[in-house]
This record gives C-alpha cells, structure tokens and sequence, in this order.
C-alpha cells in the first residue's frame, strides 16, 4: 500500500484558483457544503435610510439573513439620510420595523444585539459634498474597526429624482471606485442598487443609464425588478431547457399562438398619486409582461449564468418588431375600469379613487399584440394583458399548438375539439397545465378536452424565500441574474415608445371602459378575434 | 451554471424558506391481515383509480376539490423497524415532513422469528392542508406491512411490486442497522440511497467501519452528518475571509464538545420530539466533525494520546505545517440533546501570534467569537436550533444519493476511532499501515 493512503482526501483541482502562491487559496471547507452563497464581509450603505421601504423590507430582510447566519460576522450597515438622529435611534428604528415586519418576529435580543453592534448612522444632506467625503472616513474606518475589506454595497432607497444627485456626489467623493484604480489602494468591491421603476420612459431611462454610468461601471450597478422571482425563472429555465421533451415543439412550427396574462384583482389601493402617473403599460408590461416573455421566447443560453442569461433576453427584445404610432390602434387596446364586483365586494370607478384625477385617461387595463421576428417565432403573435379589478388574481403564460393537420373525427360525429394549450402558471400556483383531447369512454366518439395539472407546491416545498433577502444576498454575492441589464432597460422602453407616445396624444384609439370584476373591454376580445382567436378563461 | 451549483442555489433557498409547515389528516383506507402482495397491489392501484359506476362499495377515495387525484410523485421510501410501536413513530415523523413528503411510503415490520399469518397490510392515506395553498391538499400513502417467519427473509420481493415505478428511492432504517444480514443487502439494492443514523449504532467503530465498506450502487445518507450541517457552516464561515482563511494550514489544536446527559439522570431529553434517536453512540457527531476536517484539512494521524473509556480521546495529527492535538470530550448538559455539539474551540498560529476560533452553543443559540490579527475580537450571536427529526429526514430525502465529503468524513472517522481504541501510541509508520487496513484496503 503506497504511504499516500494515509491522505484522507488528495487535493482538488479546482480547490486552488490559479496556481502562483500570490493568488487566494479557496476555502477547502466549503467543498460540498451545502450552504455556499455567504458573501464576502462589506459594508451596505443604505441612501434614504429612515424611509419606508428600509423600514419594512431592507431592516427585516438584513435581519433575517443575519438570523439564518448568511452574513458574515463583519457585515457592517450605515444608514445614510438627512433627518438628524444618532446611531442608536436608527437602530431603534430598524428594531421597530423588524418588530412589525418581519417574517420572525419579534427580535431575539441577543441576536439583535450582536447584530446592532455593526450598524450605525450618517446624518447628512444628499447634496453637500462633504457628507460624502464623511462618509467615505466613516467607511475607512469601519474597514479598519470591523475588516469589512472595503467592499460596499450601496442601496439607493430613495425617490428616483434623487439618484443622479447621489451618484453624481459618490463619484465625487471615490466612492463608487473599485478593485485597482481605488485612491487609497485598497482593492474591493462597490455596487450600487437602484430600486425600480427605471425610468419613465426612453428618453428618461437613457438618461439614468448614463448618469449612473459616468459613475458606475454597468457590473457595478443592480436595477431591481424583482416580479420575476429567482424560482420562478429557475423553474422555467429548467421546464425549457432541463426537459428533451418540450424545447423541439417550441417554436413556429408546432406554436400557433402565446397568451400572457398578469391580472390582478386589486385596484390602486392607496397608490393613487403614483399609478395615476404612471399606469399599466409602465407598471407592469414594460417589466413584468416583457420579462415573462422573453424569458418564455429566449433561445438556450451558452451557459446558464447571468451575463449569458441577459445577453439571450436582449435578443428576444431585439428581435421584438417595431411598431409605429400609426400601427398601435391595430395592436393595442387601453381600458380602465368603472365600479362593479370583484370577488363579492363592490369596488369603486377608478376615477373615484384617492388621489386620482376625476378626469383620468390613465390605463388600468392594457392588451397588446406583439411579434418577434426571429426564425423561432416569426409568425407567431404574442397577446399580452394585464389588468388591475379584474375577475381573478392569476399570472401565466399560455401556448396555443397548432391543430392536428385533419379533423378525422369531425367525420366520426365528434365536433372540432379545442387546440391543446400548455400554461405555465406563474401565480397564485405554481405550475404547468397541459390540455390535450380524450375520448369520452362509451359507444359514441365524443372528444372532451382533459387539463393535466402540475404544481411545483404539491410536489416540492411550498414557500419562496423572501424576494428582498435573495436580492440583497445576490448582490453581496455578486450575481447579477435578477437584475435588469441597462440595455434590456432600455430595449423594453424602445419597444413600448410608440405607444407611450400615441395614447397621451390621443391616438392609437380610444380609452375603453370596462366593469371592476371583467376581463377588460370588449376591445381587447376583438384584437384576438380578428385573428380567429380567443383569450384564455381564466 | 453546472448543475451542482445549481442544487447549491435550491439548498440555500431551503434554508431561507421557513420549514414546510401543514396540517396532516390521516385517513385509513384499508386493511387486511394474512393478505397476498397482489391484493394490496391492486388496493394501491385502485387508490387513484376514477369512481366508476360498477364501483358501488364505497371504499375510500382520495379525490381533490370532489376531482380524482392527479399528482407528480417524486419519491418512494422504505422504512424498517423493528416493532409495530417503531412504525407508529416512524409514520409520526413521516406525518411532520409537511409537504416535503415521499409520495408512497412503505414501512416494514419484520419479524422472521414470529408465527402467525405471513402478511399483514395497512393503507393509510395522508393529505397535508397547507397553509399557504388555501384549499388545496397534498396527498401521499402509506402502506405498513408486518412481514412474519420465512417471508421477512425476503423483503426486498415483498416490497419491490408495492413501489411507484422509476423513481428515486430512498431506504431509512433507524436503529442499528444489521450491516451483516442478507436482508439488510437486499433493501439497500433495492434502493437509490441508504438513511441511516450513526448516532444511534451500538458500537461506532463497528458501525462506521461496516458502513464505510459497505458495497452499494447506493450513496449513504448519516441524519448525525445532516445535524453537523449548521456546525460546518459556521466553521467554514470563519475561513472564507481571505485573512483568516491563511491560518488553516497552521491550525494546532481542536476540542470538540458534546452533549451527554448531566449527572447519571438518563434521558431527560431536550428534545422529546424525537424518539427513535436514542443516541446509543453520542460521540458520533463529533467524530464526523473531526473526520470532515481531517479529511479537507488533509490531516494524517500521527499518535494516540489519551483514550477516555468510549467517550472520547486524545489525537495528535499532522497537519500541512503544524502537529494538530484533536481533542474529543463529552459534556455533561441538559440544554442540548445528547449527542448534539455544544463547542468547538479551534486555535492557529500566525504571524501575528495565535488566533482562535470559538463556537459556544447553549440551548438553541450560539456565541461565535474570532481572535485574530491582534483586532478586536469579532463576536456575535447566532440562532442555533437543533434540526427537528423530520426536518433532517427532508434534507435527506432532497439531497444528492453520493456524497464525497461524507464518504472521506467517515472514512477519517473510522480511522481516528480505532486509532484511539488501539489506545497505544503510534509511529507514524504504522499509522499509515493500520489506516490503509481500516480502510479495508
């Protein structure tokens, strides 16, 4: 027996990255460990610190990870905002919010006191160039104190008027340099988190883009839009692509047609002000609607990593044809709704809403009709809707096949049954529903269309962990495969522009009403008529 | 992405998701003694069978929202234990799993000594309501079979037709498995991975040592290795900054702590939830602990020094640099369950002098303290709970069959065990000579 049987375990390979003594050894204690996403020490610096959305979602999700122990003992928080508190009342704060917040709750105190060691508070004026040049001491220091090894995490929890002001007066100060070309030498990471919406339109959404780039390289920089969780696009991505089944009918060949719904059955509920401004096309088909469809229509990435990932949904968005405003009467259909039912309560006009304009030509509804042009899909229509008050709250995608080339049994008595549709449900289920044609058992040939129903729930673990926990751990960690590429931003603006611009205009036809607790008006029915088409019962 | 990392990102949102919680309704559907394998076999099938009308009879039905039951069914387990009271535990457990749920499970009693009809069968249905899903219901089956005289020689033909075909399953035996009967070899072929629990082996050296060489298409699943994982999280943890982690070749010394019962009061135990873990060899997680290290730190023993009657031991290994005293000791406490860890104390030398690395854990939280680089000493305080028994057997039934870094733990557990067992101090020669022996090489 060779004496090097006595080694328990040879050396890994791919344990050392790179071979010359000066680079890092990895961690030989992570091999095969099953939890092994815990980030780097850092600092997360919080812009707008005593705001709401700290309070509610970034205090409790930072909490929660620190509870799970997916942070690390170094991992520091400054909280950075105007109001004039100290450090313990900011902590206080957070505390309140985790209270109220959090999916564990109340706090334990001695987790919660080890924890608050490492936050602390930067009172400041978004503004004054000297709160930066502060603030970046403050950071040196706690690198110092705490070996947070000068990696920052910087979150822009503030209004999106704000941003190019911050950013501009980060760069000024150094503090969005990274890795070698950092003044002081110290090498370490810096990203910056943008919260959503990105813009309002193209011209707006450039102008972020380059103000945050004249600062942040595009690696650096996170634009949330987390509608589309990390397990649902892992779920669709393995459904497609993990599957020899389903990716060799997907595409024009086998596809008549792809359905997207987004329907919500709330109204603006105290988003008044905001969605009076905004309304459906910006809220939810710009992200949400474009996201499912081009994650839906993407052709297989090289890899399945982010930038691989992104580079596929750009091309879906790409290949989107360019509509004109003369085309968008013919492709779009805008409704917003009256009082009517919606699951047994009576639910007022939009008009009547707070906060809203009596006179409001905002969309609550919008269906759409796009096509990609590529040699996957050309020829295929994609009908998207979204709607708020409408009869069920449900998100999925829906692919109509092709029909059998013969109706053979239309000869036999049995009638044309429904084309097969495969569903890929998004919310409130999880899951995949495939309809297909079946006999109904007796003398007589009768076809019935049969659903097989799917849901990753009943087969697997229920819950999704929270969506702002996987965020911030991704960002730590430095996967950027949630996030919004600037492109993309922008691509998904362009392709919406037309629109954006007929309807304010009053072009691209009229505004349609539609009763709380329908399917829209009775416009949007007529888009998919006129191509022998129905949407989806839901 | 390969598809390990892949299985990393669902391992890290398990951990975020709070632990399948439902609400279990069991509902006996049918039951017969001295019955066939066939006729239970057509009872399974007709489960999910459609009512039809010549179906009068009105047997149970396990049906959804008033539709038959359709379902994606993942996995299939088998459990043996010893008598009908272990199977009522066993399903208890299984009852917990919430909605991580093997979808037909079958547990067997055998008894080859006993007289009496050869098989008894038990159906039970088990639907979940889940919380978060509203109405709906999740349901899997159960079948308890208690197999008596020459029959319970020949499990795995008992079994083998009452499985959902083609899919991945799992054999839990609790207890001491009997590595040595023919039985034992049948099951564990029978099956895509083997759960089984060290702690609760008679004799650990034997035990590990059996299963260490234990010939098998099957991977090896420990519910001890299972209850380490939040233990190596946080050891490993103190190494992924860069600046601690150049200490890990100079480590000198390592104590590991666990729990033994305070006083001579037996089994007062912490955690009542779990019966079947009567921890007949404590020492059992803290020896994978030391072989998991061992194994990645590349270790080699080097010399026995104490030998604490079975309850713990004294090594001297060696490390990449530095000799390493290992140090294994049980602690008398009644916050934790026995056999659970309740510290690691692990010390290095640097640069700038010597560096420890400390894990104190007293009831369900744990104080982690760092010392190193002359900084100020890093410490905090992190929840630490012992795994529920059903929350270790889901991690189990998720994870991969293989699993290296267990197989390499256990084979340097192995390894320490007979070496503080032989009691003598140890050349290193002859360390090399008995660990390839032990190694059954």
């Amino acid at each position: 027996m060779p004496p090097a049987s006595t080694t328990i375990v040879p050396v890994l390979p791919d344990q050392v990255a790179g071979g010359d003594g000066a680079r890092q050894i990895a961690n030989p204690l992570r091999e095969g460990l099953r939890l092994e996403r815990i980030p780097e020490p850092c600092t997360m610096v919080i812009c707008g610190a005593t705001g709401d959305l700290t309070v509610r979602k970034l205090g409790p999700a930072l909490y929660n990870l620190m509870l799970g122990g997916f942070l690390p003992p170094e991992f520091s928080v400054v909280g950075f905002a105007r109001r004039p508190i100290s450090d313990d009342e900011f902590r206080e704060l957070l505390r309140q919010g985790i209270d109220q917040y959090s999916r564990n709750r109340p706090v334990k105190p001695s987790v919660w006191k080890s924890f608050s060691r490492g936050i602390e508070y930067h009172a400041g004026e978004f503004g004054d160039p000297d709160s930066y040049t502060d603030l970046a001491k403050r950071l040196d220091r706690i690198d110092r104190d705490r070996g947070t090894a000068g990696n920052r995490l910087i979150y822009l929890a503030v209004p999106p008027a704000l941003y190019p002001e911050i950013v501009k007066q980060l760069g000024a100060a150094g503090l969005a340099e990274t890795g070698e070309e950092r003044r002081d030498g110290k090498r370490g990471w810096v990203r910056v988190i943008v919260e959503k919406p990105f813009g309002s339109d193209i011209g707006s959404a450039r102008k972020l883009n380059r103000e945050i780039g004249e600062v942040f390289g595009e690696s650096q920089i996170y634009r949330i839009d987390h509608y589309l969780g990390k397990e649902t696009v892992q779920n669709l991505a393995v459904f497609r692509f993990g599957n020899g089944l389903f990716e060799p009918i997907w595409n024009r060949r086998y596809i008549d047609s792809v359905q997207i719904t987004v329907a919500e059955t709330v109204g603006v509920e105290g988003r008044g002000e905001f969605y009076d401004q905004t309304g459906a096309l910006r809220d939810i088909v710009q992200n949400h609607a474009l996201q499912l469809m081009t994650m839906f229509a993407m052709e297989p990435p090289v890899e399945f990593m982010a930038s691989d990932l992104r580079d596929e949904k750009l091309k879906v968005l790409r290949a989107v044809k360019p509509m004109t405003v003369a085309d968008v009467a013919d492709n779009a259909v805008r409704g917003q709704y009256v009082s009517g039912w919606v699951e047994g309560h009576k639910v007022h006009a939009y008009r009547d809403e707070p906060e809203v304009d009596p006179e409001s030509e905002t969309e609550t509804f919008v269906a759409l009709k796009l096509s990609i042009d590529s040699w996957r899909w050309a020829g295929v229509p994609f009908y998207l809707r979204t709607g708020k008050a409408m009869p069920t709250r449900v998100t999925e995608i829906a692919v109509q096949f092709r029909r059998a080339p013969l109706a053979l049994f239309a000869r036999a008595g049995a009638p044309q049954f429904d084309p097969n549709i495969l569903a890929v449900r998004i919310q409130p289920d999880e899951g995949i529903l495939l309809r297909f044609g079946a006999k109904v058992p007796g003398q007589g040939l009768q076809i019935r269309s049969v659903n097989m129903d799917f849901r990753y729930g009943s087969s697997f673990a229920v819950d999704s962990p929270d969506a702002y926990e996987t965020l911030l751990l991704d960002a730590m960690i430095g996967d950027p495969s949630l996030f919004t590429r600037g492109d993309e931003v922008e691509r998904a603006w362009e392709i919406l522009d037309p629109v954006l611009r007929a309807w304010p205009e009053g072009r691209g036809g009229p505004l349609h009403f539609y009763g709380a607790g329908t399917w829209g008006p009775p416009a949007a029915d007529e888009l998919l008529e006129r191509d022998q088409r129905a949407w989806r019962r839901l | 992405m390969a598809s390990r990392s892949a299985q990393r990102e669902l391992a890290v949102h398990r951990r975020l998701m709070e632990f399948g919680e439902a609400e279990t309704l069991a509902t006996p559907v049918w039951e017969a003694k001295g019955t066939e394998v066939a006729t239970i076999e057509a009872q399974l099938a007709r489960l999910w069978g459609l009512p039809d009308a010549s179906d009068g009879d009105g047997e149970a039905r396990v049906t959804e929202k008033g539709l038959p039951h359709a379902r994606a069914s993942v996995l299939n387990l088998i459990v043996t234990v010893v008598d009908a009271e272990a199977a009522e535990q066993v399903v208890q457990t299984m009852m917990s799993l919430g909605v991580r749920h093997p979808s037909r499970a079958i547990v067997l009693v055998a008894d080859h000594q006993a007289r009496g009809a050869a098989l008894d069968a038990r159906i039970s249905t088990h639907c979940h309501v889940a919380p978060a899903m509203e109405d709906e219901r999740i349901c899997y089956e159960e079948v308890i079979l208690t197999v008596r005289g020459e029959a319970a020689e020949h499990l795995s033909g008992v079994v083998a037709p009452l499985l959902i075909h083609d899919l991945p399953t799992f054999v839990w035996w609790p207890g001491d498995p009997p590595f040595a009967h023919p039985v034992f070899d049948q099951l564990v072929e029978l099956g895509d991975r083997l759960v089984i629990d060290s702690a609760d082996f008679s004799d650990l050296l034997v035990g590990m040592r059996r299963l260490a060489n234990l010939r098998r298409r099957s991977g090896v699943g420990d519910l001890a290795w299972e209850r380490l994982a939040i233990w190596q999280e946080r050891i490993a943890q103190f190494f992924d900054a860069p600046r601690f982690r150049r200490y890990l070749p100079n480590l000198n010394r390592m104590v590991i702590r666990y729990a033994v019962p305070a006083g001579h009061r037996r089994a007062s135990r912490a955690n009542p939830e779990m019966p079947i873990h009567q921890a007949a060899s404590p020492m059992a997680q803290a020896v994978l602990l030391a072989g998991w290290l061992a194994a990645r730190l590349e270790w080699r023993r080097y010399k026995t020094l104490e030998w604490l009657d079975g309850r713990g031991f004294r090594l001297r290994l060696e490390g990449r640099h530095e000799m390493v005293d290992l140090h294994i000791q049980p602690e008398e406490t009644d916050s934790v369950t026995p056999g659970e860890l309740t510290s690691v104390h692990i010390r290095a030398y640097g640069e700038t002098g010597a560096a420890e690395f400390i894990i104190d854990r007293s009831a369900d939280e744990a104080t982690i303290a760092t010392n190193a680089d002359g900084m100020t000493a890093l410490l905090r305080q992190v929840v630490m709970e012992e795994p529920r028994p059903a929350e270790l057997l889901s991690a189990q039934l998720t994870a991969n069959p293989k699993d290296p870094v267990y197989e390499s733990a256990l084979r340097a557990a192995v390894i320490f065990l007979a070496a503080a067992r032989s009691g003598e101090p140890l050349s290193s020669r002859n360390a090399e000579v008995s660990a390839a022996q032990e190694l059954g090489g």
